[in-house]
């Protein structure tokens, strides 16, 4: 089973994400993967709207690691935006403890997640993003999916 | 009274020593930029790493330079950047600064980064005019601040995204250049035509943001439909498009605000390109521009000791329990 999603412009790779919030529960880790431009910024923007972020998301790049505080019904509390772009060295990801930043309510995702893939396992879901042109981008979710997460990516695949 | 200034919040471990007549005694500045040039960009674990093994040797540089003692010196304040930044690169310098403050028996300060740029120009020409507008622009900030005098800054508008040397740094990396982007793209800009690819100069809005995302992507996609263009055509395009950007905004800044002078602020501002542009904008709106040398546009401790002087003198000394704020914004600062 996949779960697809075709986004025909910067908007509605937003949207997508908004209703990707749907789909996450506390303690998650989101790797986001695809080149430069693909539209994953956009996307964690859309994912913080869902949660309830009211501030500002911007590229956490500089620093790493950028949190933000959420307003949500499902009790997902934070939001920690990662992006992995800057780092060197596998053991540099296993120094940023994601596992231990998402395990008070939190979530977290991480852009160019897939240079540190193999540290993070088989716990973790996964967002790819394909330029198929100008405008659309195509982004598919894998991972670690169980039945209830499979119901909620069917009805995120279809919206 | 002599401040030690400390900054380790990216990849430079400084230390200087400047007076509360902003006096620059001493400044010096190692750059650990040669370990992440293979990386194409700072390594947090790397640049954590070095300023460890370099924020001793430096201190104490700085010192010797100021014609202090060491050992003992005369120094009656320790002023260090507590955020943003790296975490761990914060914290080497945040704890050293304290073991200092701590053995030499002196307050210690912590300072905000971006305050600190905004003294920087104040170090060249300290009978500087208020009101001032100052663009501050480097790899992790992009802001239009308008300062009404020492300490007094409202943050206009800043980035929605990537910051302006972020967007160097990454088209750098994709063209297959070096870290930092900035120099080399500034430097292969000069002989190509700006008007080459055609790009988006984003953020037409009336406010005062910034969004430089957009105009990475479509280099990203420009430069996948003609792949015979020159390098140089490509870098000429785009620093054109994002200086059109940013000078865009700092002319709609000077419409609405009666300035007496306009700053450039950061590591971009050593962009030839950017700098020819602020001045004849100043030019043209009959105000004074203030662009600091590269020394000064880039990280440095002198303006961390000089923002630390004043923060000293209004709010006192920080609590040895400070702690390191990575994503400390400007308009946060008290």
């Amino acid at each position: 089973m996949s779960y697809v999603r075709r986004c025909t412009s910067d908007v509605r790779t937003s949207d997508a994400g908004e209703d990707f919030s749907r789909v996450l529960r506390s303690g998650d880790i989101v790797l986001l993967v695809g080149p430069l431009g693909a539209g994953k910024t956009t996307f964690v923007k859309g994912v913080a709207r869902g949660l309830g972020v009211s501030e500002r998301v911007t590229s956490p790049t500089f620093t790493v690691v950028r949190e933000h505080e959420c307003h949500n019904e499902w009790g997902i509390a934070t939001l920690q935006h990662c992006d992995v772009y800057r780092v060197g060295s596998l053991d540099e990801v296993l120094d940023l403890a994601l596992g231990e930043l998402v395990e008070e309510s939190a979530v977290a995702l991480v852009e160019w997640g897939d240079i540190a893939a193999s540290v993070f396992g088989r716990d973790v879901l996964r967002v790819n993003f394909e330029v198929e042109s100008d405008e659309v981008r195509v982004l598919d979710v894998d991972g670690a999916i169980d039945e209830d997460r499979a119901v909620a990516l069917a009805t995120w695949a279809a919206s | 009274m002599k401040v030690l200034g400390i900054e380790t919040s990216c990849d430079e471990t400084a230390a200087a020593v400047v007076d509360d007549t902003l006096h620059v005694h001493s400044s010096v500045i190692e750059s650990s930029i040669d370990q992440h040039r293979a990386f194409g960009g700072v390594v947090p674990e790397l640049a954590g790493r070095a300023h460890i093994t370099t924020i001793g040797p430096v201190v104490r540089e700085a010192l010797l330079q100021a014609g202090l003692d060491p050992t003992n010196p005369a120094i009656d304040a320790v002023a260090v950047t507590s955020g943003p930044g790296l975490i761990g690169s914060l914290l080497v310098g945040l704890s050293a600064a304290k073991t200092y403050a701590l053995a030499w028996g002196v307050p210690f300060v912590g300072v905000n980064h971006l305050e600190g740029h905004l003294f920087a120009p104040l170090l060249e020409q300290r009978d500087l005019e208020w009101p001032l507008l100052t663009l501050l622009v480097s790899g992790g900030h992009s802001l239009i601040v308008l300062q009404e005098g020492l300490g007094q800054h409202e943050v206009l508008g800043e980035t929605i995204d990537d910051a302006a040397g972020e967007a160097y740094d990454k088209v750098a990396r994709w063209l297959g250049l070096g870290y930092p982007g900035g120099p080399e793209i500034d430097r292969l800009a000069q002989g190509g035509n700006p008007g080459a690819l055609a790009l988006p100069v984003s953020m037409i809005g009336d406010d005062f943001d910034f969004s430089f995302s957009g105009l990475k992507t479509a280099v990203v996609r420009a430069t996948q439909k003609n792949p015979d263009v020159a390098i140089g055509d490509v870098a000429a395009s785009f620093q054109s498009a994002v200086g059109e950007q940013l000078l865009r905004k700092l002319r709609r800044a000077l419409e609405r605000y009666d300035v007496k002078g306009v700053a450039l602020a950061g590591g971009v501002a050593a962009n030839s390109h950017l700098r020819v542009l602020v001045r004849s904008l100043a030019d043209e709106f009959g105000v004074v521009s203030h662009l600091p040398s590269l020394s000064m546009c880039t990280d440095n401790a002198a303006m961390i000791g000089a923002a630390g002087l004043y923060r000293f003198a209004h709010d006192g000394a920080s609590a040895l329990s400070l702690s390191a704020r990575a994503n400390w914004q400007l308009v946060d600062v008290a």
